[in-house]
């Protein structure tokens, strides 16, 4: 708790939380959302031709799509310490953000086995896929969902 | 007008219900705003990136075959939107930041109906597998990322311009 409260009162968490820039509060907030747009935006893209939408496309190009997802991953991990940061004593002691935290780990490892066994290994020119591609995609879906819902509950547990 | 719109839309029962008559209204529209915005952002800037040239291998016309869910992501937060906007639609109709968002909203339609009505969207679809978008595809495409993540911009910054609560 002392940790928190130290990381709250620091300069970076108070810079976050107290400026008037737009760059602080509101401008993390806003990159958060962007990195959610691609990172989340493409893998249920491929959840979704995995399940059947678009049939006609192949599967394996679509690898291509993940270094752009680890950017997104990469820029809601910055963005997410931050605003981590700028109320830390709040959000540690709020359970939506451990129910959040919970389905972003089990989404990137849907991820991670898409990517992995479907996608590079798949052969699927066309078609459905398999049931266990299906099956991995729609716990993804659940997944993303579970994070989407958790993150907006934060705003109503705690003080944010 | 617009303020005899916002008064009236408020007194509807969807004004009455999102303002906090069904208490739990407001924050499921705003969670379902964001799972809209995930489906109507995620096929579209998959078809952005690919016209730009990541995901080459992808042939054009099948990737086309997932904007119907951009179209229900669309629509959802229509919905959702127009409910929130029933709720409080003096937050949103005197903050600048929410006509921006509209603004923005808007050109990204125009765009759309630019690639459609100007015969490039038939160029695009004939580009297959391992070939290049050509030029005016690309430009359609930029326009189209830099208009919808304006729209999550002005959508983000409703809560830090104007007199939002």
């Amino acid at each position: 708790m002392e940790l928190l409260a130290a990381l709250e009162n620091s300069a970076f968490g108070a810079w976050v939380r107290e400026s008037p820039s737009p760059w602080a509060y509101p401008g993390v907030l806003f990159l958060h959302t962007v990195g959610l747009s691609f990172l989340v935006g493409l893998s249920v893209a491929i959840d979704l031709r995995l399940l059947g939408a678009a049939r006609r496309l192949p599967v394996p190009p679509l690898a291509r799509f993940y270094p752009v997802m680890w950017m997104g991953f990469g820029l809601n991990a910055l963005s997410g310490v931050a605003l981590f940061a700028a109320n830390a004593t709040t959000r540690a002691t709020n359970p939506a953000f451990y129910f959040k935290m919970g389905f972003v780990t089990l989404a990137m490892i849907a991820l991670l086995m898409i990517r992995r066994s479907v996608v590079r290994q798949s052969t699927l020119g066309a078609g459905l896929g398999t049931l266990s591609d299906r099956v991995l995609a729609v716990a993804s879906l659940v997944c993303w969902t579970g994070v989407i819902t958790s993150g907006r509950l934060m705003a109503y547990f705690g003080q944010g | 007008m617009l303020t005899a719109f916002a008064y009236w839309i408020r007194a509807t029962p969807l004004g009455w219900a999102a303002a906090g008559g069904v208490v739990w209204l407001g924050p499921a529209c705003l969670t379902l705003h964001f799972i809209g915005l995930v489906l109507l952002v995620g096929c579209v800037f998959a078809f952005d990136l690919r016209l730009l040239g990541v995901a080459k291998g992808l042939p054009v016309a099948p990737l086309g075959s997932l904007m119907p869910w951009a179209v229900l992501g669309f629509l959802i937060n229509l919905t959702t939107g127009l409910t929130l906007l029933a709720g409080n639609p003096f937050q949103y109709i005197d903050n600048p930041a929410f006509w921006l968002k509209m603004l923005f909203v808007v050109l990204a339609g125009v765009n759309v109906i630019i690639y459609y009505s100007t015969g490039l969207a038939r160029r695009a679809a004939a580009v297959a597998s391992g070939q290049d978008a050509p030029f005016s595809a690309k430009t359609f495409a930029a326009m189209s990322l830099f208009l919808w993540i304006g729209v999550i911009y002005w959508g983000r910054m409703l809560l830090f311009i104007g007199n939002f609560f």
